[in-house]
């Protein structure tokens, strides 16, 4: 140490930070851990976004203050904990002595070299750089679902194009996010395509969805076309259009209207070319000091509310500036939210949240599983979907979600979880006394997505409750290394909870693994087709393939502990998922995660640091409602960053 | 050769209803338009003959293989063909096996689950973003380099569906970082889109819809702030593609390229793939395109195998768990042995269509690769690929293993073999000279 610190006293100005140690910190990755979705986010460090200016780094660097120990450089916290000379979750990142040390308290002396009034021009400095504005304003693109119920409410066709367009990819958690929105040349055509079908499907064999407001004197008739062009557009644009573009395709309306002699094909070729048009296509918002503002607040309610385009009644109020003050727009909220289309919004949000998709592809190894089957995993998501909207319509505490002692089952999900047939084929059930389980977390849509096809897995579960219900992102193992755990013989039985003390016991896994196989080992009482077993079962089914048909498979049968902890929680073991619901229902961070992850859908991209106030306001309303959500969709949508105001 | 008549490029053309873009169509095997012996286009007034275009085709398949059974044990001509490996026996003078090729990008410390980095790593040589490949995928940056005179810059084609949803995982070409270019799954749309045969008219009034979108779009751009710019301008970039691509063929294509039936089972993957490689190998004979990527399986593919007679789990599934048993590696090398047989099937067809004085595979790089190595280690170092065909100065008949990154292997491919001045790829620093 002496040596270090020796050599660290020369004299640097605060370019140091960012020039030399924040790339030593970024290689030894403390970020992943210590930003506002890591593991460590209850800490005092917190790494600002990866993609931040030099002023953010700058003025990070000189918020290091905080684990600067003035008097004593060598017992702060900044050197002592990265170097593991006091308990550090993370592990050794820099190792004693080294360079890297040397940079790191080359820093710290400098930072405890500051006189008192440079502390103080140092933090007019970093609260300065919190305070960036209000993100830049964004063009989203319609999703595949909200494409198709735009053109299903914009022209009655109900054939959902967007079903047989390329896949949305799962990027954040979410199939509405940003940085998946591109539109490659595949999507172009697939738009293109859609658009000639629709378009001549609308007026096939007249007009049926009287798209066309005035009968035409003749196929020409300038009057019936700019109204045609003028009603449709504001429809399919979501704003009146500008005169630059009635002209342009009134000219295409009536070169093709004159070509054909027929009114309706100069009809067709404009309802082609606008469901083209980046502006159906995106949704472009100028802000809210532009005349359109009022159109775009129609539109973000109603994609987000009702996942499709705002109906004529919106459109209306609008226009007429009934959507100015945040109580016109909060009442509207609350009327279309009493609307069936308000259901089936959130329930895409949930299907994605929850990752359906996954649960209705998983296979199990019918060898072992012979009640499981399609059918079964179709009624596991509906489930999960029934408590959900029984929380949320309901006016439910939404934490519920969690501690729920009741579910909703089908006579297959009944015998499956062992509890007395439903009256009636979803109906709801308590669970018994005794039943370990709670809310989604006994769910076998959870249960099953989190398993293998013949076995569970607890670093799966563990990692689920992690990403999804606490917001926490795990760094991945270490690129390269042995993921590999011991196999389980005839000769070698264990449980899963002996297989994984490999990962807590190697130096390099157990910095994560600690935080993740410890939650999902409680749950192995609960197999990989979410049925309670006491006992963990192994099956040693010999070959694979035809041949083993007919051969009977070998069992064991294994004792299981399912104690398990969420590290980094104070007081938090738990043995049954009932226990684990009762504590993610009370944890802050799993409440912050609920509202975080609605954010992040409806706002179609990650939250930034200057988004934390906006998401603990929304969590204090959320809380103060006693956990409704439909109290959190209404804060929401009267939030500064959904009305685009604030800076303005 | 023989000659009935002499048919220019030009002539040939006619045909086809492009609005105005240069862009050559052909028939595949029509001797008329090459020269006397056969090894390049027949001389037009005042031009030169020129060469016979190469074509570069990028095959993927998801997930690694059992190593004992794929890679052979001896280097050079005299190779046993290993049983993963039997499907291309007959075409082992058409082939050249490399093994010991690094990925080094999929181990930078990163995001990433063990497949994500690898597949970033193997088709861009740069580091996974966390959300979607780090760079341009080879094929790509080959496409830039000779695609432009082709109706289709690149092609992209998948057959197996099943996939965890990611972006990474579903997509094995990459317009630039995070910008995927997602694959034709469904033969029937594939052969619309490259066989369709369309009226004059229909292409004018496409050709006036495109027009009016990309002035809209171009408008929309200069108002927006950067990001949102950069949205735009993809939107623009594929309009115009689009543009490009609107054509109607001429009928006489339906005597040459059967139209794939739109029912059937679309998940009967081993006939889905053959179609789907009859019409890419079309798709190359007629010159529509020069370049393409065949994502067979998806990155971490989660594929069933009925008719290998497994179904109790699935691709992933099969490459862990209990794959080390001896019953675990025969399922992984007959699933192998399958996408061989696959990629088997491409060399045939390839080889089926004459085209000058040999085939279309004498102008064709086909280049194999998979996600790892060993695949229950998730190994990315020494992968195993195989690359097919005559073009350029390759070299066939044998077994290499090779020492260099999969950045020095592209390198050597683009530059020397198809003839794509790449210039340089992420992780290459030296060509090849074994290979070539």
């Amino acid at each position: 140490m002496a040596g270090a610190s020796g050599q660290a006293t020369r004299a640097v100005d605060e370019s140091f930070f960012a020039e030399k140690l924040y790339p030593v910190l970024h290689a030894v990755q403390c970020e992943r851990c210590h930003n506002d979705n890591g593991v460590a986010s209850e800490t005092r460090l917190e790494f600002p976004e990866p993609d931040v200016g030099q002023d953010q780094i700058r003025a990070f660097g000189l918020s290091l203050l905080d684990l600067v120990d003035r008097k004593d450089p060598e017992q702060s916290l900044l050197l002592r904990k990265p170097t593991k000379r006091v308990k550090h979750t993370g592990g050794q990142r820099i190792k004693p002595d080294s360079d890297e040390e040397k940079a790191l308290l080359t820093w710290i002396n400098y930072l405890a070299g500051l006189s008192d009034e440079q502390v103080r021009e140092a933090r007019v400095r970093i609260a300065r750089a919190e305070q960036r504005g209000l993100s830049a304003l964004t063009v989203r693109r319609l999703t595949h679902s909200q494409y198709n119920h735009t053109v299903r409410d914009l022209l009655g066709d109900q054939i959902q194009p967007a079903s047989s367009f390329p896949k949305e990819d799962f990027i954040n958690g979410f199939k509405n996010q940003l940085e998946g929105q591109g539109v490659s040349p595949l999507q172009a055509e697939a738009y293109s395509k859609a658009a000639e079908r629709l378009a001549l499907a609308a007026f096939r064999g007249g007009d049926h969805h009287r798209l066309i407001p005035r009968q035409p004197d003749s196929p020409t008739d300038a009057g019936s076309v700019d109204e045609f062009v003028r009603q449709f557009g504001l429809r399919a644009f979501r704003r009146p259009l500008t005169d630059g573009e009635v002209r342009g395709y009134s000219a295409l309306f009536l070169r093709e209207a004159g070509r054909t002699k027929e009114f309706n094909a100069g009809a067709t070729m404009v309802v082609e070319a606008m469901l083209q048009s980046p502006h159906f296509l995106f949704r472009v918002e100028r802000g809210a000091g532009s005349p359109d503002a009022p159109y775009a607040i129609a539109s973000r309610l109603s994609y987000f509310l009702w996942d499709t385009m705002p109906g004529d009644d919106l459109l209306r109020a609008a226009g007429k500036g009934e959507l100015s003050t945040v109580k016109q727009i909060e009442a509207e909220a609350r009327r279309m939210l009493d609307d069936p289309r308000a259901r089936v919004a959130m329930e895409e949000f949930l299907a994605q949240w929850l990752r359906f998709d996954r649960v209705l592809e998983a296979t199990r190894d019918r060898r072992r599983f012979r009640e499981y089957n399609g059918e079964v995993a179709a009624a596991m998501v509906e489930e999960t979907r029934r408590l959900f909207d029984h929380l949320v319509w309901d006016d439910q505490n939404f934490m519920e979600f969690f501690t729920a002692d009741y579910t909703f089952v089908s006579a297959d999900l009944a015998r499956l979880y062992d509890l007395p047939a439903p009256a009636e084929e979803f109906a709801k059930v308590e669970y018994p006394a005794d039943s370990g389980r709670s809310g989604v977390l006994g769910h076998g849509s959870f249960l099953v997505l989190t398993s293998k096809p013949a076995e569970t897995s607890p670093t799966a579960r563990g990692l689920f409750i992690r990403n999804q219900f606490l917001a926490h992102e795990i760094p991945p193992p270490p690129a390269g290394v042995n993921t590999v755990l011991p196999a389980v013989t005839e000769n070698a039985p264990m449980t899963n909870r002996k297989r994984l003390a490999i990962h807590l016991n190697s130096e390099s896994c157990s910095g994560c693994h600690r935080l993740i196989d410890p939650i999902g080992l409680a749950f192995e009482k609960y197999n990989a087709i979410g049925a309670f077993q006491q006992k963990m079962v192994l099956q040693f089914p010999g070959p694979r393939g035809d041949a083993a048909r007919g051969r009977k498979p070998t069992t064991m049968e294994v004792d299981v502990d399912t104690s398990g902890y969420i590290q980094g929680m104070e007081e938090s073991e738990f043995s049954t998922p009932r226990e684990l619901g009762r504590l993610l229902a009370q944890s802050k961070t799993c409440q912050r995660a609920v509202v975080k992850q609605l954010f992040r859908y409806a706002f179609g991209r990650h939250e930034t640091l200057t988004d934390q106030p906006v998401i603990d306001a929304l969590l204090e309303r959320f809380r103060d409602s006693g956990f409704r959500f439909r109290e959190l969709i209404v804060a929401l949508v009267t939030s500064e960053p959904f009305l685009q105001r604030g800076s303005g | 050769m023989a000659r009935p008549h002499e048919l220019s490029r030009r002539r040939f053309l006619r045909g086809v209803g492009l609005s105005g873009a240069a862009i050559r169509i052909g028939l595949p095997s029509l001797e008329a338009m090459f020269n006397a012996s056969g090894t390049a286009y027949a001389a037009e007034a005042g031009l030169p003959a020129r060469p016979i275009e190469t074509r570069f085709v990028v095959w993927f398949n998801g997930n690694g293989i059992i190593e004992k059974y794929w890679i052979p044990r001896e280097d050079g001509a005299d190779y046993e063909m290993t049983p993963c490996l039997q499907p291309l026996a007959r075409f082992r003078q058409d082939i050249h096996v490399l093994s010991g090729v690094d990925n080094p990008a999929a181990r930078l410390p990163g995001p990433g689950n063990g497949h994500h980095n690898s597949m970033s790593g193997l088709v861009a040589g740069e580091m996974f973003s966390g959300r979607g490949a780090g760079g341009p995928s080879i094929d790509q940056v080959i496409a830039r380099q000779i695609g432009d005179n082709s109706r289709f810059r690149s092609l992209q084609i998948g057959v197996c569906q099943e996939s965890f949803g990611e972006s990474i995982q579903r997509n094995m070409s990459w317009a630039a970082r995070d910008r995927p270019l997602p694959p034709e799954m469904l033969p029937h749309r594939l052969f619309d889109r490259l066989f369709g045969s369309k009226e004059q008219y229909w292409i004018e009034r496409k050709k006036s819809i495109l027009d009016a979108v990309s002035d809209e779009a171009q408008a929309l751009r200069s108002e927006l702030g950067h990001g949102d710019q950069q949205r735009l301008e993809e939107f623009l970039t594929s309009v115009r593609s689009l543009e490009r691509s609107v054509a109607s063929l001429p009928p006489e294509y339906a005597q040459v390229v059967e139209q794939p039936p739109e029912g059937g089972d679309l998940k009967d993957w081993p006939r889905i793939a053959k179609l789907q490689t009859d019409l890419l190998v079309h798709a190359l004979a007629s010159r529509q395109t020069r370049v393409a990527s065949y994502m067979l399986t998806k990155c971490q593919g989660l594929s069933r195998f009925p008719w290998l007679g497994y179904t109790y789990e699935r691709h992933h599934e099969y490459t862990h768990g209990r794959v080390e048993s001896p019953e675990g590696q025969r399922t992984m090398r007959d699933i192998c042995r399958w996408h061989v047989e696959e990629f088997a099937y491409l060399v045939a067809r390839l080889k089926s269509i004459p085209e000058g004085d040999g085939t279309l595979l004498d102008h064709t790089c086909a280049l194999y690769i998979h996600e790892h190595a060993e695949a229950n280690s998730h190994k990315n170092a020494g992968l195993a690929m195989i690359v097919a065909g005559h073009a350029g100065k390759m070299k066939t008949g044998l077994h290499t293993r090779v020492t260099g990154t999969v950045g020095d292997l592209y390198l050597t491919l683009a530059e020397e073999v198809v003839g794509a001045p790449i210039g340089g790829f992420p992780t290459g620093e030296k060509k090849l000279t074994e290979i070539v």
